[in-house]
Formats: structure tokens, C-alpha cells, sequence
């Protein structure tokens, strides 16, 4: 060894982000062990309530599908909000999408204006916005449409805005160098570019609103979530687990269909090497028709666009949705020209709202939240204990066998389909009231979210480590901690408070359901008329999730 | 040392990258693997440490068949043997010591996590590899803040760790600007010689290869189509007509004139 080589540590210096690492994980062991204190979590508790639960699920079986007419028709009504409400937030995100992205701003005030518009419209849980529409225009699934369509506009309108961002601005420049106008270039160079992702995101709402309609019932704006609350209620579990079933199968039949459209659309389902025979014999006659037609056209030199198998599909898709909306429109049990004109009605509720006052209940709205605070700590680091795991056994390059990687996958996709806020019902019926039966019941929905982030960000890691390391002789544990955490950290990081932010969100509604939290003051503000509350705790909600975000970009900063 | 019999490779979307190869590497050879990209040098290597396993034909390494070896004994014969990636391998988050620790993995039970889990000596020996490359000023620092010739330097002392018998380099310069590639293969050969380690380096510069190697092998679809002795005055142009010219018979005849 050479004299330089001695002088040298075989350690690095213990630095500032060393330490703070340190420090950082001490304070979240502390964090955590007073949130589980402070809303009186026992281990031993963990069992009697599982079993307690199990017990419940017991109860409810066999599901009695007696009323299963209304059942059905509660069911129906669910789809028609969450496709209303999305709607609505399409018609909402797309002149607001415009105005805020950069590239078709028209200019800087007005994009800041609606970024801002776009923001604040997430800023309060849908189920919350329904309970002020509620007392607005009483009950039914109309302040359920109009809930979903205000706050979905918080990620359409954003994920419009990116897309927009995001197209290549080589053809807008083209369309400009032949003289054309600004609106011309936008609708002809850029919305082509966005419309696959706009149309991705769409129907991620959808699935999405899917599960929020389910729920609004329990607030009284319309759907399936009142038939199955109201059946727990009065101890009718049998019929409960009939309506949990029929939803649950809904979710999942949606989800699959909106995931076949997606794939159609971004085109992996193309290129997918594994077809059966039928579907093969389905291209094959797809294919010659298309390049009859093609040739046809050509031969005849038409003008009109060949019904190419692609273009006929993009006409049956449309019409199938418009088709639906209509349906929806004229059956839903809404009188749209009454509520339309009421719809005044939110402005005399929004004046009430101001100035925001704490109506006496200060030192309520203080431990509501901080309750709210240790649930979503609790829950998301239960949650995540076991959402590791499942991440790993779900991502499909780390398991030598790839079907079980599978259906880990489809049993998270499986679960995710129920509504954490159904599962709190449930929790809530088998363990009774408190912010333990939230906690559970949120660290379920946190385990196959967060299964699902993490298993997606493991599979997007480098290979090449790992394969370094295999050379070198390294086990598969070895290689695993070496090669695979190493790259995983700063994403693990990233999700970690992305999930904090989330299902601190979540765990401010898990009161409705008696679950815990600050929902408890928030829905009982709405309907005792005292909004003035109701927006000092939604203002120091939103204050809290801003916290939780600027932590998280300092953190990420640390674990780059 | 090595001796590769018959050996072919076909993927299961039905390239075949490696077909029929036969040849043997003695003990100390620095050999150069010539051709051009999707000739199948990759393939060829990574069938020699285990990575791919064969359609045909059997790979001996140091008296052991690859091919037939089960895993835990392919990580034991994969402790002998070095392999430096084109792409380097390294984990960019890591420090220049903990990627160059890693390479102790194999003589190691269950796995390290962090600098300080591995022990003094080894932590030693990374220093010595690190300053045997040139790199012991960047000990701690990330490895994403290197240049790609430090990196490659980086993934060289990584393999010294496992003190190999066997170094096989897989394009080990083919992503550095000309003057690291050649400070890089300098070092790669340098090193290999003093620690009398048999080589298999695979380049697609013949100008890179000559006078460093000892002897040259050149693979054209899967096939070998060139193998021959090199010495420091042999001339590029020769080898590359040969490459160019010769079909596969050629190559047979003087091949058997060599090594009969």
C-alpha cells in the first residue's frame, strides 16, 4: 500500500446529512410512538380486534341477496354520479387545463389564477364538498355530481395542464411557420399530442370517483354507500355483504374495462407476444380487411377516411360513452332544470362560510386534528410494514417466478377496489367506535396502495448492479441489499410522504364513519349550519397537508 | 483455464447469438474478443461466468462446467471470476469504497448494508484497490459524481476484490471518450498482468487491442471468423483484413496451424 493509502479513513466523516439522517429517524420512532399512545393502539388489542372482524365477516355470511333489485338500482345510480361527476370535471379541467399550461397560456395572470383554481379545488375531500352541496340542495345524487366534478378538477385539470406541458414542440412551430393562429397550432399540434394521456386520465378518474360515489351515500347525496351503512346500522349484516359484493364486483369489472381501453390507447396490448390463437386469427382478418380498405380508398382516390379497423373502434368507443352519458342524464333521479336553477344556492352557502371562526370549539378542533395526525402516522407506517413486502413479491423482477408476481398483483388490485371508507364502516360495525377501528381500516388501504407504488418503482431500478453483482458471486439477499435498496431509497422516500399527504387527507373524513379524527367536528359543522367552523378546520387541514409537503421536499432533498 | 466446446446460444425469440464457438484460453492469456456490435461477444461472455446458460455445447473454467453447476456452486466459480461491464454497474448513490466493497460479497455470508458493516480489513483492501486505480483522492465520494473513465476505474478495483484467477471485461471501454479508453484498457491490461490473471476482454477497436493482447479472437454473427496471435508489432490493417476477408473455413485452417 502506498503512504497515501494509509493516512486515509476507512470510514467517511460523520458530515451534517449523516447526522440528520439519524436524527430523522429518531424523530419518527418518537413520532410514531406517541401517535400510537396518543390514540391508544395495543398489540394485544390487534388480535381481539382481527377477530373481531373475522367475527363480523362471520356474521355477514352467506350475503342475502333478497333486496338485490334495490341493491342494483342504488348501484346504478353510483355509476351514473361517478360518470356525471366526471364529466363535469372534464368540461371544469379542460378551459382551466388551457389557461394554466404554460405553452397555451394566454398569459402569466390568468395561468397563475387558474394553477391556483386547479390547486384549491383538491383541497377538500369530495365526501365533505357533497355534505355542504347536501345542505345547499338536499339530499339526492345531485350534490354527489356536483362534489366529484369540483374536486376531480384538482387532478384533471392538472394531469390536462402536464399533458399539455408535455407535448413536443417541434409541430406547433411547423404549424406556426405556415402562418397559422395560435388557436389554430393548439388545436391542431398539441391537443393530438395530449389526448392519448388526457383521455388515460380520464378514465383513471373515473375508476377513481367509481370509489368515491360509493361512499357519498353515507352523507346522503345519492349511490350505494346509504344502502350498505344504513344495513350495518341496523345490524342487517347479510344484506350489507350483498351490497359490498355487488360494488366490489363493479369496481373490478370497471377497472379491468377502463385498463383494456387504456392499454388499446398507449398501446402495450399491441405488442404483447403471448395472444391466443383466437386473438391472433382476430388481428389476422383485422389486418386484411384494413389493408383492403386502405387499398380501396387509394384505388378510388377518396378523400373520405378509410373505416379502418382502428378508426372504427375510436367511433364505437365515443358513441358508447356518449350513449352512456345520455342514458345517464335523462335516468338519474336528478331534476336538472330545478337544481340548475338553484344552483345559487352554493353561493349562499359559501357567504356563510366566511369569516372563518372557530365557533367555540378551539380546543375540539386542536385534538380532532391531532388525532387526525397520529391516525395517518399509525396507519401509513403499519401500513407501509407490510406494503414493503408485498412490493417485493409483486415486482416482477425480483421473483423468479412471474405468475405468482401476478397475482399478488391481481389480489392488491383485488382489494384496492373497496373504498377505504367502506372498510372503515365495516371496522367501525366489528371493533366499535374510535380512532382505532379508522387506524386498521386506513392501514389496509395504505398496504395495497402503497404495495402497488412500491412494487412499480422496484421494477423500474437499474439492472445493471444487480448483474455486477451476481458476477461477483453475491447471494440473492446480497444482491438485493446491495444493488436493489441502494436505488430504491429515494423513491421509497418520495412515496413515503406522497402517502402521509394522502391518507392524512384521508383520515380527516374517517369520522363520518366514527372512525376517529377531526371528520367527527367537519360533518357535524356542516349539519348543525355552523360553516364558519367548517372552514376554519378545512383552512387548517389544507395547512397541515402544505407541512406534510414542504417536509417532504426537504427530506427528499437528504435522500437524493 | 477456459475452454469453450461446441457452444451456441439461442434466445427464446430465436436469435441465435452464439454458434458452435470453440476455443481454449491458457492460463495468463490476455485475449481480445474482436466484433462488431450484435456479433454476439456479450453473449459469449456472460455464457462463460453463468449469466446465460448454453442451448449446446459446455464452457470449463478452472476445471469446473459451467453449465452443469448448480447456483451455490456457481456463485463459489464466480468468485474467481472478475467481470467489468460496459455500463459499469455501479450504484450511483453509493460511495466509490461501498461499490468497491461490494465485490468481497461473494466470500461474505448474508448480505452488508453501509460501509461500516463490512470489516477493517476489507475496508483496507478497497483503499489499496481504489489507489492501485488511481482513485483513492475520491474515496468517499459518490459515484455518480465521477467521469465515466473513473467510474469503469471504479468497477475495475470492485473486481479486484475477489482477487480473480479470471478477469472477463465485457466492452469495458466502449462508453469512454478515446483518450480514457485508452488510459482504461492500459490499466485493465497492466493490472491483469501483474496479477497474472488470465483475460477475455471483448472491444470493437482493433486499434485498442493490438499490442496490449496476446492474441486475438474475432466473432461475425455468433461465429468465430478471425483468431489469431498478436504481438506489440503486429499491424491493425492486417487484422482487419483478415476480419473483413476471411469466411469461416479460413479461419478453421489457421486456427489448426496455430494450436495443432
Amino acid at each position: 500500500m502506498t503512504k497515501s493509502g494509509e493516512t486515509l479513513p476507512l470510514a467517511p466523516k460523520i458530515d451534517v446529512s449523516y447526522i440528520s439522517k439519524i436524527a430523522l429517524v429518531v424523530t419518527f420512532f418518537v413520532l410514531f410512538l406517541w401517535s400510537w399512545v396518543k390514540i391508544d393502539m395495543s398489540i394485544f388489542g390487534f388480535f381481539s380486534d382481527f377477530q373481531n372482524v373475522i367475527n363480523l365477516f362471520g356474521r355477514m355470511y352467506p350475503p342475502d341477496f333478497a333486496e338485490i333489485s334495490t341493491v342494483i338500482s342504488a348501484m346504478v345510480e353510483t355509476l351514473w354520479i361517478a360518470l356525471l361527476g366526471t364529466l363535469g370535471s372534464v368540461l371544469l379541467s379542460y378551459p382551466l387545463a388551457l389557461l394554466a399550461a404554460s405553452n397555451t397560456s394566454p398569459n402569466r395572470v390568468l395561468g397563475a389564477f387558474s394553477r391556483g383554481a386547479i390547486t384549491l379545488s383538491r383541497a377538500v375531500p369530495e365526501i365533505i364538498l357533497a355534505a355542504i352541496f347536501v345542505v345547499a340542495f338536499g339530499t339526492g345524487p345531485f350534490p354527489g355530481v356536483l362534489a366529484l366534478a369540483l374536486h376531480s378538477v384538482g387532478m384533471v385539470g392538472r394531469l390536462f395542464a402536464d399533458a399539455l406541458e408535455n407535448a413536443d414542440e417541434a409541430p406547433r412551430e411547423a404549424l406556426m411557420a405556415v402562418g397559422s393562429t395560435k388557436r389554430q397550432t393548439i388545436r391542431s399540434s398539441l391537443i393530438p399530442q395530449a389526448l392519448p394521456s388526457m383521455i388515460a386520465t380520464v378514465l383513471f378518474r373515473f375508476e377513481i370517483n367509481l370509489r368515491g360515489s360509493a361512499v357519498l351515500g353515507l352523507v346522503g347525496a345519492g349511490g350505494i354507500g346509504t344502502i350498505i351503512s344504513e344495513s350495518l346500522e341496523t345490524i342487517q349484516y347479510r344484506p350489507a355483504l350483498a351490497a359490498v359484493t355487488v360494488l366490489f364486483v363493479v369496481i373490478l369489472l370497471t377497472e379491468l374495462a377502463s385498463n383494456a381501453i387504456r392499454q388499446s390507447l398507449i398501446g402495450t396490448a399491441a405488442n404483447i407476444g403471448l395472444q391466443s390463437q383466437h386473438t391472433r386469427l382476430w388481428a389476422r382478418l383485422k389486418q386484411r380487411r384494413d389493408t383492403q380498405v386502405l387499398n380501396d380508398s387509394l384505388a378510388r382516390r377518396s378523400i373520405v377516411q378509410p373505416w379502418t379497423s382502428e378508426r372504427l373502434f375510436r367511433l364505437g368507443a365515443m358513441s358508447l360513452v356518449t350513449i352512456l352519458i345520455l342514458v345517464a342524464i335523462t335516468t338519474v333521479d336528478i331534476n336538472w332544470f330545478q337544481m340548475l336553477g338553484n344552483i345559487d344556492r352554493v353561493q349562499i352557502v359559501l357567504k356563510q362560510m366566511v369569516p372563518p371562526s372557530f365557533a367555540g370549539e378551539r380546543s375540539m378542533l386542536i385534538s380532532g386534528l391531532v388525532e387526525s395526525v397520529a391516525i395517518s402516522i399509525v396507519a401509513t407506517t403499519l401500513g407501509v410494514m407490510v406494503a414493503l413486502p408485498v412490493g417485493v413479491l409483486m415486482a416482477r423482477n425480483l421473483n423468479v417466478r412471474k405468475w405468482f408476481s401476478t397475482l399478488m398483483r391481481i389480489i392488491v388490485l383485488a382489494v384496492r377496489g373497496i373504498p377505504e371508507l367502506i372498510i372503515a364502516v365495516i371496522f367501525v360495525s366489528a371493533m366499535g367506535l374510535g380512532p382505532v377501528s379508522g387506524t386498521l381500516a386506513m392501514s389496509i388501504a395504505v398496504m395495497v396502495f402503497g404495495g402497488k407504488l412500491f412494487a412499480d418503482s422496484l421494477e423500474e431500478v437499474s439492472p445493471a448492479p444487480r448483474e455486477a453483482l451476481v458476477s461477483v458471486g453475491a447471494s440473492r439477499s446480497q444482491e438485493f441489499v446491495s444493488a436493489v435498496v441502494p436505488q430504491f431509497v429515494p423513491s421509497f422516500i418520495a412515496h413515503l410522504f406522497y402517502m402521509f399527504d394522502v391518507f392524512f387527507r384521508s383520515s380527516t373524513i374517517l369520522g363520518i364513519v366514527g372512525g376517529g379524527g377531526i371528520g367527527f367536528l367537519l360533518i357535524s359543522s356542516i349539519r348543525v349550519y355552523e360553516f364558519q367552523l367548517t372552514l376554519t378546520i378545512i383552512i387548517a387541514g389544507f395547512a397541515i397537508v402544505l407541512v406534510i409537503e414542504w417536509l417532504g421536499l426537504i427530506i427528499k432533498r437528504l435522500y437524493r | 483455464m477456459i475452454s469453450i466446446a461446441s457452444l451456441s446460444k439461442r434466445f427464446p425469440n430465436g436469435t441465435l447469438a452464439v454458434d458452435n464457438v470453440s476455443f481454449d484460453v491458457p492460463e495468463g492469456q490476455v485475449l481480445g474478443l474482436l466484433g462488431l456490435s450484435g456479433s454476439g461477444k456479450s453473449t459469449l461472455m456472460r455464457l462463460l461466468n453463468g449469466l446465460h446458460t448454453p442451448t449446446s455445447g459446455h464452457t470449463t473454467i478452472l476445471g469446473t462446467v459451467v453449465d452443469q453447476c448448480s447456483p451455490a456452486e456457481l456463485r463459489v466459480l464466480r468468485r474467481d471470476i472478475g467481470f467489468v461491464f460496459q455500463q459499469f454497474g455501479l450504484v450511483g448513490r453509493m460511495t466509490c469504497m461501498e461499490n468497491v466493497l461490494v465485490g468481497a460479497l461473494g466470500q461474505l455470508r448474508g448480505p452488508r448494508f453501509g460501509i461500516r458493516s463490512y470489516s477493517k480489513v476489507l475496508r483496507r483492501q478497497a483503499l489499496e484497490h481504489l489507489d492501485r486505480v488511481g482513485l483513492a483522492s475520491q474515496v468517499f465520494q459518490r459515484a455518480d459524481t465521477l467521469s465515466g473513465g473513473q467510474m469503469q476505474r471504479v468497477a475495475i478495483a470492485r473486481s479486484l476484490m475477489q482477487k480473480p484467477k479470471i478477469l472477463l471485461a465485457d466492452e469495458p471501454v466502449a462508453s469512454l471518450d478515446p483518450e480514457s479508453s485508452v488510459q482504461v484498457l492500459e490499466l485493465l491490461t497492466r493490472i491483469a498482468r501483474e496479477d497474472k490473471m488470465t483475460v477475455v476482454c471483448s472491444l470493437h477497436q482493433v486499434e485498442l487491442a493490438v499490442g496490449r493482447t496476446d492474441r486475438l479472437v474475432g466473432l461475425r454473427d455468433g461465429r468465430v471468423v478471425l483468431d489469431t496471435l498478436t504481438t506489440a508489432e503486429t499491424d491493425p490493417e492486417s487484422i482487419m483484413h483478415l476480419y473483413r476477408r476471411t469466411g469461416a473455413a479460413e479461419v478453421v485452417l489457421t486456427q489448426e496451424k496455430e494450436y495443432a
